[in-house]
């Protein structure tokens, strides 16, 4: 999936909540509450105008701003959005990726919408797996969103707010559309233009009522929303954070990303491993619903094989920094068959597909080691392959792990199936689990 | 002494000129008046004089130089001096050793007398047999290694690619041969480089081929890197034999020096552990025929038993940094 995360120039977007008829508004109560947002209008029979909508609820959105210290300019900006009188505000963990990996360079600012000087944020809590972050300003803050799950019915109108590239703050109409199908990090699809800088604003139906945090696009009005079910939870933990308690996030983010591969896994083992035929071979299919596979046999008269690929990707990860993704499930399979080359012929095609390994889970030098491998040949009940296995470690978050399996059978002289699984930040127990249940997923049916 | 002595002008250790003096007195100097000229100008016009004393001795005798003349062993300012065997003096720049006619010389360096063998290499037939089977190898490896439709110019360039390369480095072998063994050893040349050139084509596909029927994993690069080392070192001995004057053990040792310099100094990150980021994949990829395996398959457990020693040494590469 091509999903542009909103972070790079990200601007805010202050909205306004119009009161919604019954449930109104009010503060959750915080221990050093301000005053609930209170000035409820009238319960509206028709949702108001967009206008009033932004009129009301501008000053309870903000723009985030990340400042380099050195430069001691900003180096990315997104939006947030204030959840509690003692100043929370949520907004995007890709927003603030850069203070929780490297509190020492980066610092996180508030600027308001009611003007005046940025004012300093903290980081209090994140939850890497939903891409979303709680920061705090110390002022006290008038007027907030008060967050409650209620899902909207399909096809609800529903307004994002944020400062798209830095352009100022911005409105945007579009269409709730319910949860993404088949997803592996649940998030709402939204039919509305939301663009890069309005990442951690919200978005709310025409009562000012927040359903989700804008997220990541996919260009031409597909937007892509994390459920406030998420932020609610997260905001909750963060109120229970002592404000000087010092707090090493990045374990944080290790222990959710520990959790979250062992939800995977469990997932993944608790499924049997479908068969997939293909050619005269049967490999892994569709293990789990999150994954979806696409196949192709390209036609071309001028060769004297042919090469089928089947794979399967969650088409979704985990961002942890602009260079570093993980929480991936992705396979490949390539089954070549010639009746015209002959077996050496044949063996330089297969060791072809054999060479190009599919692409790895995005990582730079500071996040991962390089891959080590072992090569062997394996018995898989009958079925002899050459199989490598290939691990790199991270070095931020220590115990978890990169892994790529490739394995080609070999047990025909001008046919074959090859194949790799890549699996992005599991502990090295579940990823051999994982792969070990993938590799005897592989048979041959002669 | 006798009759007749020898004056060397020595260089060095060596003898740069020799002088017979059979008449006494004879003179030394930079004129032309002198019996032996010297071409020093530190030396003056006259400046010795050897002449036979009353008691018959031969003595070398200043005559007025303006530098003076020295002694060598030890070094002193001498104004006359009787001639010994081997006896040096020095004159200006110049050192002058003065020997007897029976001066005994050492005995003679005894060389093997066999007749000269003629090599493999240099055999008329040995090159267009060398070249025939570089170019139906290099074809065979662009035909085995091409699985699409039958390439015709890819076929052509392995034809012209390898005989071009194999003259063009044989030319630049024998005017090395020619400056220093004055012959130009051209056949020869062409028939060590197109074997080197068949090495280079023929054995990483052999070595990759033997990586695979054995199973062999990452220790395949390191077999890879010492088969192009031997044939590098391998290539360049003989060529320098027919460059070189050196005995072969000599050349042998010289060139295990420089064949592990260079694969040391290729292989410098390897070896010093500095090695570059990479999300690369690094095993061996070739895949051959199921008739090629030699070794067992492992059952899948054991396979995956491998990945605790993975675990550690990317462990360990984590703590590195």
């Amino acid at each position: 999936m091509f999903v542009l995360l909103l972070v790079a120039v990200l601007g805010q977007a202050p909205s306004v909540a119009p009161s919604e008829p019954g449930v109104q508004s009010p503060a959750r109560s915080e221990p050093d509450s301000a005053p609930a947002p209170a000035p409820e209008s009238p319960p509206a029979v028709l949702p108001p105008a967009t206008h009033e909508l932004f009129q009301r609820i501008q000053n309870r959105v903000a723009q985030v701003r990340i400042i380099e210290r050195r430069s001691g300019t900003r180096s990315s900006i997104g939006s947030a959005f204030f959840v509690s009188a003692s100043g929370h505000a949520i907004t995007n963990y890709h927003v603030v990726s850069d203070v929780v990996l490297h509190p020492e360079d980066y610092t996180a600012e508030l600027v308001l919408r009611s003007g005046g000087e940025p004012v300093p944020a903290r980081l209090v809590d994140v939850d890497v797996v939903h891409d979303l972050a709680v920061i705090r300003m110390d002022d006290v803050v008038k007027d907030f969103f008060a967050l409650e799950d209620r899902e909207p019915q399909q096809g609800t109108r529903l307004f994002a707010m944020g400062n798209p590239h830095d352009l100022g703050t911005t409105i945007v109409e579009g269409t709730y559309n319910g949860f993404i199908q088949d997803s592996l990090y649940e998030r709402i699809h939204f039919s509305g233009a939301i663009n890069p800088g309005m990442s951690g604003g919200p978005t709310l139906t025409g009562q000012g009522r927040v359903v989700g945090v804008n997220v990541a696009t996919m260009g031409n009005q597909l937007g892509f929303l994390v459920p406030v079910k998420h932020a609610s939870a997260l905001l909750a933990r963060a109120l229970e954070v002592k404000p000087d308690e010092a707090r090493t996030l990045v374990d944080t983010v290790r222990a959710q990303l520990v959790d979250n591969q062992q939800r995977l896994t469990e997932q993944l083992m608790a499924a049997p491993v479908p068969k997939q035929k293909l050619g005269s071979y049967q490999v892994p299919g569709r293990w789990i619903p999150f994954l979806k596979c696409w196949g192709d046999t390209p036609h071309d008269p001028e060769v004297p094989y042919t090469v089928t690929n089947y794979q399967c990707s969650s088409e979704e990860d985990i961002y942890l920094s602009s260079h570093h993704r993980t929480g991936v499930v992705a396979f490949l399979h390539q089954q070549a068959s010639s009746q015209k080359l002959g077996a050496l012929r044949f063996s330089s095609l297969y060791s072809a597909l054999y060479a190009q390994d599919p692409d790895t889970v995005e990582a730079s030098r500071e996040d991962v080691t390089n891959f080590r491998c072992t090569t062997e040949f394996v018995d898989v009940e009958g079925l002899p392959v050459r199989a490598a296995l290939c691990l790199r470690a991270y070095k931020r978050f220590p115990g978890l792990y990169d892994l790529v399996l490739r394995a080609a059978a070999l047990n025909a002289s001008t046919s074959g199936v090859d194949t790799s699984l890549t699996l992005g930040g599991f502990t090295a127990d579940n990823a051999r689990k994982l792969a070990r249940r993938y590799l005897e997923g592989l048979s041959w049916t002669k | 002494m006798d009759e007749m002595i020898f004056l060397e002008v020595l260089e060095g250790d060596s003898v740069h000129e020799r002088h017979r003096l059979e008449r006494f007195p004879a003179t030394i100097g930079r004129a032309y008046s002198n019996d032996v000229i010297l071409d020093d100008p530190k030396v003056s016009p006259e400046h010795l004089r050897i002449e036979r004393r009353e008691d018959g001795a031969l003595v070398v005798r200043d005559v007025g130089s303006h530098n003076g003349t020295w002694r060598v062993e030890p070094w002193a300012p001498l104004a006359e001096l009787e001639l010994a065997p081997d006896t040096r003096v020095a004159v200006g720049d110049t050192v002058l050793r003065f020997r007897r006619r029976d001066h005994a010389v050492p005995g003679t360096v005894i060389t093997s007398a066999v007749a000269p063998r003629e090599r493999v290499f240099e055999h008329a037939r040995a090159f267009p047999i060398a070249m025939l089977a570089l170019i139906f190898v290099s074809s065979l490896e662009t035909h085995l290694g091409n699985y699409g439709r039958t390439d015709w110019g890819e076929l052509t360039v392995a034809v012209v690619t390898p005989l071009t390369l194999t003259l063009l480095w044989a030319g630049g072998w024998a005017v090395a041969s020619r400056i220093s063994r004055r012959r130009f050893h051209y056949r020869t040349h062409a028939t060590i480089g197109s074997l080197v050139l068949l090495g280079a084509v023929a054995l990483p596909p052999l070595v990759s081929a033997l990586g695979f029927s054995l199973g062999l994993g990452s220790g395949l690069s390191w077999l890879h890197h010492a088969t192009f080392l031997s044939l590098m070192g391998w290539g360049l001995f003989w060529h320098l034999r027919y460059v070189a004057r050196w005995e072969p053990a000599r050349l042998v040792r010289v060139l295990v020096v420089v064949t592990l310099s260079f694969g040391a100094l290729s292989r410098a990150n390897d070896l010093l552990g500095n090695e570059p980021f990479s999300t690369s994949l690094d095993f061996p990829r070739t895949l051959l025929p199921p008739a090629f395996r030699m070794t067992r398959a492992q059952p899948v457990e054991s396979f995956f038993e491998e990945m605790e020693g993975l675990q550690q040494q990317v462990d360990a590469l984590a703590k590195e940094e």
